[in-house]
């Protein structure tokens, strides 16, 4: 397709110009000193990293304090600035005042990515996202299922989600863009939900006991959201429990109770090396079904690289992702362009933070033949912020997911966001470092 | 085979499980070693094999099922074992270090092949499931490619001051004939790991493997024949107590490698300082034994992290591995919390049989095992709180629930003596420090395990904690060859470490060479 190069230019140039005229760096929201000391030294960084992991397991200020001090003490050289700081943490009396501030900055960058501790919290800003032309979607943070007990009270808590926001939906404001596409109807309320929390007995050798007793909670849960009008995504984690999710929610989407709805979607992720053959997978299922509402499909990178590197050098596997970004980032494309040529069969979803992958799926559908309305568009609260408002304001759909959560849930969350967007390959961080708009626009 | 150099050292890669197309290939493995039930275990003196059944191993999952028919060798066979060891010795000393190395490889590529074959084995043997007894077959591979490697590196010997008008070398010369005395729950690759030392440094092994898995045992002496060991310096002994027994006071068995309980080893050492009429050296034992493993979690610790190592590592293989963990020592102020998440946790083991996929908890390895433990278990419930038992477990087996038990006194034998099975405990702790007492008044120290995130907390109890392996915001099991060299100090063993740099030393002794190189007042 020869005039695609030209148009991907053209809509990255147009979304870049609604862009505000200095992009935020994502670690903005720490310390700016801070994380300007720790972007110079590793060892620094991974300390911070550290104690803001830890922040919502201690018991006091002066826990938070001594547990700064700890860390900070581990790295060998501490700039002057920083040491003389944490001699604070030596006066027992100046302790808690150095911790509660600490802890502070740690809720606040939070409060970033996090709308909200309970959905009742979130509810105000998913309204006025909605009324900037801005979807959402709901997950709900937890700390992992290890008890059948924590895997029904998340269960609850997804039921308690969709019923909540299916009362306050029906006031919002209407917004064509968001609600229809040539599928149909597009469900204001849009919950994202993960197999691993649903529950405890997910094991990468034995798929199918996790599939059997995550079943018994996933059927609820999907049949509320038929009878609401709901939309239920299905997350996808790493690569040990990926055969269990993926089969569960196409085996349960086939059930018959299942055939007219709800609307429901699945993830497929590009730095997977063998995600060709999982979208086939999925193409598959799909064709044959021709189900209506048509099942989503979320493109996303992955979240979990760090994860499946470091899993795969210590078993001494073949490393299942693409470990050059460039490699990666020509996966997404031709992912991008294998999910558009499948439609009406699927929807799609691009997931990304990357001008060039997002321009390019915009840019590939409209040149197939494709309307706007027929692509959506997904960004993370806190980091694709930029993106999203530059997205609405040209008219395309944008959908926000939107974490929700008390700060011990969120914080493996937040830790993993923070570490992914601020590594030096990320294209958050590139553009942040003023990158010319040509150069993050070429092709990988 | 040429003397070419080895490649690094790397572990052998376990299975990709999480793989269908992987876990696919389980069952035909499985079937064709039950094809082949039961397997006959000969005495293997030299060339000489003589077979029997004298001595029968069964399926603990389904004790009718027989897994290997084999002779329990008689007092003349140890003798002739011995005697057979010492001519091979003779010869295998004297083979290049790079050459007896050279062996051992092809005895890894051996098993190699064979490894879903091996691992079957253990599933029926031992019950262990398959992840385990892949893991136990890479291990025994681990150790044969580790070992080769470092025996051409302590061949070259150690360097040594030099002035003029001498020459000194040290060099490592191999002890003489080895005992290996091994258990059942590692079955190929601790006896393989012991057997690869000794003979790596040169020196010739009579194997008495476990009563309860000798054809584990024979597969072992295979490889190393198909390997190119000269039979004369590896002979089977498969047989029960008395057979170990004959071999430790044979006064020209010089070296005794024993993993296995407390009570043998200590007897052992007791035995092997009592001189024989017609012994010529100091026996020296190398001996692991029990443990009574703590894992400590500190009010700071990630419970997400903690609750699934701590149940992994008490309950996998049904809590049968000597580095398992059998005590919690928790913070007061997250106790209640730990102590909720790892009883509702247990209480969702999977316990089955060892071939099913997803099987966390199989059956222990005999019927004495389960009796055992489920006297612990009722005396836990005398004593203490139950919080979680994973019942019912399967009529046919010798099943044990998993078991959760808190509110123990401190002198209860549950928390003292080495359970070796599905039993855990929970004590509550005022903080680490508190833990670090208890962990400092146990006679065994094996492992040891921490959660904890503050850096000063790590360092605290890595200088303070007696165990010859610390592992921290981990399971504590799961030891590989070269990264974690394993073993246990105080009455848990003596602080050799398999696996690890030193290990060998334990099977050679060193010899200092020094030449007079003046000759009428000149260096020559």
């Amino acid at each position: 397709m020869p005039e695609l190069e030209p148009e991907i230019h053209r809509v990255g140039e147009q979304l870049a110009a609604s862009f505000p005229s200095s992009v935020r760096h994502p670690v903005r929201a720490l310390d700016a000193r801070a994380m300007e000391l720790a972007s110079r030294d590793r060892e620094l960084r991974a300390a911070l990293f550290r104690f803001v992991d830890v922040v919502p397991a201690c018991r006091s200020p002066d826990d938070v304090a001594r547990h700064l001090r700890d860390f900070v003490d581990e790295v060998p050289d501490v700039p002057s600035s920083l040491a003389a700081a944490m001699r604070i943490a030596d006066v027992r009396a100046a302790r808690p005042a150095l911790g509660a501030a600490a802890a502070a900055g740690v809720k606040h960058m939070a409060h970033r990515f996090i709308v909200g501790e309970t959905p009742r919290d979130a509810v105000k800003v998913l309204r006025a996202l909605w009324e900037r032309g801005v979807a959402s979607t709901v997950d709900l943070l937890g700390e992992a299922t290890v008890t059948p007990a924590e895997a029904n009270v998340y269960a609850g808590r997804c039921l308690e989600a969709l019923e909540q926001l299916a009362a306050e939906t029906p006031g919002w404001p209407e917004r064509p863009v968001l609600e229809r596409d040539c599928s149909g109807p597009l469900p204001r309320v849009n919950g994202s939900v993960k197999i691993s929390a649903l529950t405890p007995l997910l094991r990468a050798d034995a798929p199918s006991i996790g599939e059997r007793d995550a079943a018994e909670r996933l059927r609820p849960l999907l049949r509320r959201a038929r009878d609401l009008g709901a939309h239920v995504h299905i997350d996808m984690e790493s690569l040990d429990s990926r055969e269990a999710v993926l089969e569960l929610v196409l085996e349960l989407l086939d059930e018959q109770e299942f055939e007219t709805g709800p609307s429901a979607g699945v993830v497929l992720q590009a730095y997977l090396r063998d995600s060709p053959e999982q979208l086939a997978t999925v193409l598959d299922w799909a064709h044959d079904g021709s189900r209506l509402p048509p099942l989503q499909v979320r493109l996303v990178k992955g979240a979990y690289w760090d994860h499946e590197l470091v899993e795969a050098r210590q078993q001494g596997w073949p490393t299942p992702v693409f470990e050059v970004k460039a490699d990666c980032d020509r996966n997404f494309e031709a992912l991008t362009r294998t999910l558009l040529d499948a439609r009406p069969q699927v929807r799609i979803a691009i997931a990304s933070h990357n001008l060039r992958s997002v321009s390019h799926a915009i840019a590939y559908n409209r040149l197939s033949g494709g309307e706007d309305r027929d692509l959506e568009l997904q960004v993370l609260r806190g980091l694709g912020d930029e993106l999203q408002d530059a997205l609405a304001a040209n008219g395309f759909r944008v959908r926000t997911y939107c974490p929700v959560g008390d700060l011990v849930a969120g914080m493996a969350y937040l830790v993993r966001r923070l570490l992914e967007n601020t590594s030096n390959e990320s294209f958050l961080h590139e553009q942040a470092s003023g990158r010319a708009l040509e150069q993050l626009l070429t092709a990988p | 085979m040429t003397s070419t150099a080895l490649a690094r050292f790397a572990n052998e890669p376990v299975l990709e499980l999480r793989r269908a197309a992987v876990r696919a290939r389980l069952g035909e493995a499985l079937a064709g070693v039950d094809a082949l039930l039961p397997l006959s275990v000969p005495v293997m003196i030299g060339e000489s094999t003589r077979a029997g059944d004298e001595l029968l191993s069964s399926d603990p999952g389904e004790p009718e099922r027989v897994v290997a028919r084999a002779a329990a060798a008689r007092e003349d066979e140890v003798l002739a074992a011995v005697a057979e060891a010492r001519a091979g010795f003779a010869a295998w000393r004297r083979t290049p270090a790079r050459e007896r190395a050279a062996a051992l490889v092809r005895a890894a590529a051996w098993m190699r092949e064979r490894r879903l074959e091996l691992a079957a084995l253990e599933v029926r043997e031992c019950a262990k499931p398959w992840p385990e007894a892949d893991a136990d077959v890479c291990e025994a591979i681990d150790f044969l490619e580790y070992y080769a490697r470092a025996a051409v590196e302590l061949d070259a010997g150690a360097p040594l001051v030099q002035v003029p008008g001498e020459r000194n070398e040290l060099r490592y010369l191999p002890r003489g004939v080895a005992a290996v005395i091994s258990p059942w729950n590692f079955p190929i690759a601790i006896p393989c790991g012991m057997t690869a030392a000794a003979l790596a440094t040169g020196n010739a092994v009579v194997l008495k493997p476990a009563e309860q898995s000798p054809a584990c045992g024979l597969r072992i002496v295979e490889a190393l024949r198909a390997g190119g060991v000269p039979p004369a310096a590896i002979s089977l002994l498969p047989g029960e107590g008395d057979v170990g027994a004959g071999l430790v006071r044979h006064p020209d068995v010089a070296t005794i490698a024993f993993t296995g309980s407390l009570a043998v080893g200590l007897e052992i050492n007791r035995a092997a300082a009592e001189l024989q009429p017609g012994q010529l050296a100091i026996k020296r034992v190398i001996a692991e034994l029990g443990g009574k493993n703590c894992v400590i979690v500190d009010a700071d610790a990630d419970l997400d992290e903690a609750v699934p190592g701590i149940v992994g590592s008490a309950f996998a293989y049904a809590g049968q591995k000597c580095s398992a963990a059998s005590r919690v020592l928790v913070h007061d102020a997250i106790a209640d919390r730990l102590i909720e998440r790892v009883a509702g946790a247990a209480g969702v083991l999977v316990v089955g049989q060892a071939e099913q996929l997803g099987t966390e908890v199989p059956p222990v390895i005999e019927r004495a095992a389960r009796d055992r433990i489920d006297r612990y278990a009722a005396l836990a419930a005398s004593e203490g709180r139950i919080v979680a038992r994973a019942e019912p477990v399967p009529e046919q087996g010798w099943f044990c629930a998993p078991t959760v038990a808190v509110d123990l006194p401190p002198d209860s034998a549950v928390l003292n003596e080495e359970v070796f099975g599905p039993l855990l405990t929970i004590e509550r702790v005022r903080d680490v420090e508190h833990a670090m007492d208890v962990v400092d008044r146990l006679p065994y120290a094996l492992t040891g395990g921490l959660f904890a995130r503050d850096p000063t907390t790590v360092r605290y109890v890595r200088e303070r904690t007696p165990v010859g392996n610390l592992y921290v915001n981990r399971g504590i099991t799961g030891a590989k060859v070269g990264r974690q060299p394993f073993g246990g100090n105080r009455l848990s063993g003596n602080g050799l470490k398999a696996g690890g740099p030193g290990y060998l030393l334990a099977f050679v002794e060193p010899q200092a060479f020094t030449e007079n190189t003046v000759r009428h007042g000149l260096v020559v």
